[in-house]
């Protein structure tokens, strides 16, 4: 073999040598284990550790919160999409509680063009008028369940029997005292409703309840009808307990269900302008305190100091409670 | 070639097979002689794989097989999936890098063509307020719509991956299991894969250098855990699951529906399944 040709075969074994531990050099061990691409790159990825938690991770402290979470509507809604991720938490603190639930609530509920028929939306500015969502809805039970039943009780009947009574409301709906509850021009479904709760037990009271029992579901109506087809009007209880101006301020928030000046809505919930001042404040610390239950009042009761129960008080004892005589 | 009876074409074989061994060895020993530990430790790491169960301890990649499903008539457009698959995976934060997305399809009385928009048009980043909260500006509130929808969007783990195809350098991968990766380490930033892909799905990490996309968070579903923005779907517009559980979300999401897969022209085979996607959805 020619000397030129040796030397160019051992130059391109010399290079192919060269290239063949360079290659080895080079390449991951573990590449081409399972195919062209470096295997160990796989568990370097599934180490990660996940930042987003389960609801059922969110259980293991929040179990009461959890447990009402998930027996209503919004149980589709993992806790973090409201609370953030959890990673790190509760170890690096707490996570938050969304403030502006206006904005948050919206993200899902606005409506909006695309959005299925089946999602429940609202015309934001419309619904609200500005107002934060968890004033009336608790974001763990969000349907309001408050339905007016329809009150269906004969007032002639009512007004037979109800002088039994008169010597706690008044004659004519109207209490004699701070402490007792003005019955004349409230919305019908609401008595018929607390009347009720009072006759089942859902709510106590050392008078009502003995009272409530002895009742029928039609004398629960009759009354209903005929204390709620009276005339509200009356002196205003003494409102001098609060400052009524602070009360009005802090009412922006009860104004969405009790309406503006206290005549609410709904039949369903109560109406408040020129109620007995002393009778709301009871019925304010009974709500915080849990004695009286009910979702939405335990919520928005929960953050009230004394002076603002007494400030709201005088707010709405002062209000004309006019518009209610239907 | 002392055996006599065997027909020449076995005899040529047997022959070309030990000139193969033979290479094989003199080039085995010169790389030996070159590198002899590199050498011994690759071949120590081949021993052990075949019992244990890769990728990690708990998981076995041979046992699952991923799919993912999107009902779109189900999608509200909150893109709560897409702020938590940015938190989940370190995305960046800003409007314009994302691994999944939601585009609205909106027909106007009168035209012929879809108007489309996703959470990083202008108008959308100006009603959410900045780039790194995410809103659908309710900007055809007023407008005469016909029809609208919305229809959530993420890589598709395609069987047959054109971004995998054209790869140079074997950083991007399908697994077993059946979801497209990227290893960092090895991705030299040349976006070939970006623009290979017709989805649309890859991005690019400028700050790394490298190409990012979609894991149907891999690190999640190895541990048992659902996809970051499967977990937060309120609506259960995103469905995921094994396809080789018959009782699987996905398998029943399948099974119980006609679905349909993007571009199938393109002969990616995708592994995201669609219900109530329209015409000029691609």
């Amino acid at each position: 073999m020619p000397k030129h040709i040796v030397r160019l075969l051992l130059l391109m074994a010399a290079a192919a040598v060269l290239g063949y531990a360079a290659k080895i050099f080079f390449t991951s061990e573990s590449f081409y284990k399972y195919g062209p691409y470096r295997a160990d790159s796989v568990p370097e990825l599934a180490s990660q550790e996940p930042v987003f938690q389960t609801p059922g991770y969110c259980q293991g402290c929040h179990a009461e919160r959890h447990a009402q979470w998930s027996a209503n509507s919004h149980k589709s809604v993992s806790c973090e999409v409201c609370h953030g991720a959890a990673l790190g938490h509760p170890l690096n603190g707490k996570l938050p509680i969304p403030t502006d639930t206006a904005k948050l609530c919206s993200l899902c509920h606005e409506a909006m063009p695309g959005r299925p028929g089946t999602q429940p939306q609202v015309e934001v500015a419309q619904h609200s008028s500005g107002q934060q969502c968890i004033v009336c809805h608790n974001p763990h039970s969000p349907k309001i369940v408050s339905a007016a039943v329809m009150v269906a009780g004969d007032a002639a009947a009512g007004a037979k029997r109800a002088a039994a009574c008169s010597s706690c409301h008044g004659t004519n709906g109207i209490s004699p005292n701070d402490t007792w509850p003005n019955l004349a021009g409230q919305h019908a479904a609401y008595l018929a409703r607390i009347l009720g709760a009072y006759k089942s037990g859902a709510q106590k009271d050392v008078m009502m309840t003995p009272i409530a029992q002895s009742l029928s579901d039609a004398d629960v109506q009759d009354f209903a009808a005929y204390y709620g087809g009276l005339s509200c009007k009356a002196a205003p209880g003494n409102t001098g307990i609060g400052d009524a101006a602070a009360g009005k301020a802090l009412a922006n928030n009860c104004t969405a269900c009790h309406g503006e000046t206290g005549i609410a809505g709904n039949p369903a919930w109560p109406s408040i302008a020129g109620q007995k001042p002393a009778y709301l404040v009871n019925a304010l610390k009974a709500f915080r305190a849990g004695l009286r239950k009910d979702p939405m009042m335990a919520g928005v009761a929960r953050s009230l100091s004394d002076a603002d129960i007494s400030n709201l008080a005088a707010y709405y004892a002062g209000q004309n409670c006019g518009p209610a005589t239907r | 070639m002392s055996d006599t009876t065997k027909p020449p074409s076995d005899a040529r074989r047997a022959f070309l097979s030990q000139l193969g061994l033979a290479a094989t060895y003199t080039g085995a020993v010169a790389g030996l002689g070159a590198l002899g530990v590199a050498q011994e430790s690759s071949a120590k790491s081949e021993s052990p794989a075949a019992t244990e169960s890769f990728p990690t301890p708990d998981y076995d990649w041979t046992k699952h097989q991923w799919a993912f499903g999107v009902d779109a008539t189900k999608c509200i457009g909150c893109l709560r999936c897409v702020e938590a698959c940015k938190r989940e995976n370190g995305v960046a934060g800003d409007a314009h890098h994302f691994r999944t997305w939601v585009e609205r399809y909106v027909y106007l009385e009168g035209e012929t063509r879809a108007r489309v928009d996703s959470h990083h048009d202008p108008v959308n980043i100006e009603a959410s307020g900045s780039e790194g909260e995410y809103r659908f500006a309710n900007r055809y509130k007023d407008a005469k719509v016909e029809k609208a929808f919305f229809v959530p969007k993420l890589c598709n783990h395609c069987t047959h991956p054109a971004c995998v195809q054209v790869c140079p350098v074997g950083a991007t991968y399908r697994t077993e299991d059946g979801v497209v990766l990227i290893d960092h380490d090895y991705c030299i930033g040349c976006r070939y894969c970006v623009q290979a892909c017709p989805y649309g799905a890859r991005l690019f990490n400028e700050e790394q250098g490298v190409s990012d996309k979609c894991t149907w968070c891999y690190h999640r579903i190895t541990k048992g855990l659902q996809p970051a923005c499967v977990e937060v779907c309120p609506v259960g517009a995103r469905v995921f699951g094994d396809m080789n559980d018959k009782q699987s979300p996905i398998s029943l999401f399948v099974r119980n529906n006609r679905v349909q897969v993007l571009r199938p022209e393109s002969g990616n085979a995708p592994n995201v399944f669609y219900v109530g996607i329209d015409k000029e959805v691609v």
